[in-house]
């Protein structure tokens, strides 16, 4: 057994407004999570906005730094009090992906590029080496590496263009991938290829994903663990089917009962009265 | 495709500007009431205390609407005016230096002013470039707030009264520069080329001053909101350090605007040169201008108007030539 990912007493505080009248967020508020497991895992976070989901996938990619406690990813403390992993390390172990791909990769910039820098700078490949491995990292995520070459982000496709973040996270071979939000800027017809991707990738390749959502659906249809979030605290944790199955808390129940389903009829407030 | 398309499209704008500013320049003078030979006439009689005949200056003003290019209706004088500017570029000769020939006054002064007026605006624009750059990106650090001031101070300052500061300080408190200065004419020799950058130094540095403020003050703004963007994050977590993010991603993302700001102020050369070239006698195209409006140099005027009109579309044409290498969206359309 090995620890997945464990957040220790992680808080992150922000504060607002100026001398006189600030007023203190606490984005993360305690967050204590342990999964362990021996085979990788998909960790889903849902929550409503705001309820921190974005600032723990911050602080686990070392964007934001948690204002006290502490995330071990692996075995290895990657952020907060007593971190000891490089920068370069970190990178290699941890890799992101973000919510709209249209803006994670810049319009001037080939996206190729970024495939390539990420072998050379993180995984410390030789040029050569970077080829190959862009290639097939390409290829585990479905598409062609002469498809892709030269091209600019305008000219690819929503779901096509977050198949090669997908790719480019694998490329440093790293054991958590963060997605944050992954396919709610991808219309729903092209979700399930980039969530049955992160299955695969979970069962051949050997990845854990830290899967951020506020889509209960697909989080239930993917994931082994879920966190439920609200406004800054966990307030369930546990194996999926569990959690779905059985809901203790109230947020949650409230959470599932809101997903609209075609069983149900929708009664309006009034005619409920 | 997409490339040729908007090089062919650009090249047509060009032409169709040019065409509508030299229409402009030769239709405006006609509109005046007075005529030039009329005036030039009345010169003449004045002189000669009203001794001409009235059929003295029946030929005088045959000869000299042939010599001006003012014979026949207004058509006739547009279309001989268009042939004579596009393909021969002669403007007739200048009224207050006859026979010298306004091309050539124009030519040796043109490099004057583009010499002078386009190297200190592309130095401003790429020191006020970079300093924003750097205010822009470190712009939670006290220390670069202090760069930003540098700009906020400069911006406001209207242009004279910058020139008049800059003159007093550095060639009379300090005289680091000449007064009067004195641009060397006729064959080009080292020493004479060192003279003139010499003495183009102080204006030079009183407009890199005042167009560096405008420039810190756009690229901070701009180098703020890029910052921000979740690109220069993604690229942090992919290893790319943070020379590579500030130039790479968000210069590399701000700079079009800049380009397009950089387009605009060569546009404006022209017109600033009036002022420059007055305040440090500096032998260019404002000065010209300023000479012949002042003695009703019609041709020298049409000449230095013209060539104004080019060198403006011409830059402009360049800059946008320059667009589809720095933006791959026009190259991959």
């Amino acid at each position: 057994m090995s620890v997945i990912l464990k957040t220790d007493g992680l808080n992150k505080v922000y504060r607002q407004g100026g001398f006189v009248r600030s007023r203190q967020i606490k984005a993360l508020n305690d967050v204590n999570i342990t999964v362990e497991s021996d085979r990788p895992v998909v960790i889903a976070v849902v929550g409503e906005s705001g309820s921190g989901k974005t600032t723990l996938a911050k602080t686990l990619l070392r964007l934001e730094t948690p204002t006290s406690g502490q995330a071990t990813v692996y075995d290895q403390v990657v952020t907060g009090r007593g971190t000891t992993l490089s920068r370069h390390d970190f990178l290699g172990l941890v890799q992101p992906i973000f919510q709209n791909p249209f803006e994670a990769f810049s319009r001037y910039r080939p996206v190729d590029a970024y495939l390539q820098e990420t072998a050379i700078r993180v995984a410390g490949m030789s040029g050569a080496e970077a080829e190959g491995a862009v290639a097939g990292a390409l290829k585990s995520v479905g598409l062609d590496y002469a498809e892709v070459r030269g091209k600019y982000t305008n000219q690819f496709s929503g779901g096509e263009l977050q198949r090669i973040s997908v790719a480019r996270a694998l490329i440093p071979q790293p054991k958590l991938i963060v997605a944050d939000e992954p396919v709610s800027m991808i219309d729903a017809s092209r979700r399930m290829i980039i969530i049955n991707l992160f299955r695969k990738l979970r069962d051949e390749a050997g990845r854990s994903f830290l899967y951020i959502t506020h889509d209960l659906a697909t989080a239930y249809y993917i994931s082994d663990y879920i966190v439920v979030m609200n406004k800054g605290q966990v307030v369930e944790f546990g194996a999926a089917r569990q959690v779905m199955g059985n809901p203790q808390h109230a947020y949650t129940r409230l959470l599932l009962d809101s997903i609209p389903t075609t069983t149900k009829k929708w009664r309006t407030p009034k005619a409920a009265a | 495709m997409g490339v040729l398309q908007y090089v062919a499209k650009r090249l047509g704008q060009y032409f169709a500007v040019l065409f509508v500013g030299l229409t402009i320049t030769f239709l405006i003078p006609r509109l005046l009431p007075t005529n030039p030979i009329d005036g030039y006439i009345g010169q003449i009689q004045a002189r000669a205390n009203g001794a001409l005949s009235g059929n003295d200056i029946a030929l005088l003003r045959a000869n000299l609407e042939e010599l001006y290019g003012l014979k026949g209706d207004v058509l006739t004088q547009y279309l001989s005016f268009l042939k004579r500017v596009i393909f021969q570029f002669d403007f007739g000769p200048s009224f207050t230096y006859y026979p010298q020939p306004v091309s050539q006054i124009v030519f040796t002064a043109l490099p004057y002013t583009i010499g002078l007026l386009m190297v200190s605006t592309l130095i401003a624009w790429f020191l006020g470039n970079v300093v924003g750059l750097v205010a822009g990106y470190f712009h939670t650090k006290r220390a670069a707030s202090i760069l930003e001031v540098v700009g906020i101070m400069l911006y406001p300052i209207p242009y004279y009264i910058l020139a008049v500061t800059v003159i007093l300080v550095l060639s009379y408190l300090i005289p680091i520069f000449p007064l009067a200065p004195s641009f060397p004419v006729g064959q080009m020799t080292l020493q004479k080329a060192g003279m003139i950058i010499y003495n183009s130094l102080l204006p030079a540095i009183t407009l890199i001053l005042a167009g560096f403020g405008w420039n810190i003050l756009s690229m901070k703004a701009l180098a703020v909101a890029t910052t921000e963007e979740p690109y220069v994050t993604y690229s942090r977590l992919k290893g790319a350090t943070n020379w590579t993010r500030m130039t790479g991603y968000v210069f590399r993302n701000a700079m079009l605007p800049q380009v397009t700001a950089l387009a605009l102020s060569l546009g404006t050369v022209f017109s600033g040169a009036l002022l420059t070239e007055m305040l440090f006698s500096y032998p260019g195209i404002g000065l010209i201008l300023r000479t012949a409006a002042s003695s009703a140099d019609y041709n020298v005027l049409y000449g230095a108007i013209t060539i104004s009109i080019i060198a403006v579309a011409t830059a402009g044409l360049v800059i946008d030539l320059i667009y589809p290498l720095l933006d791959p969206r026009i190259r991959h359309r």
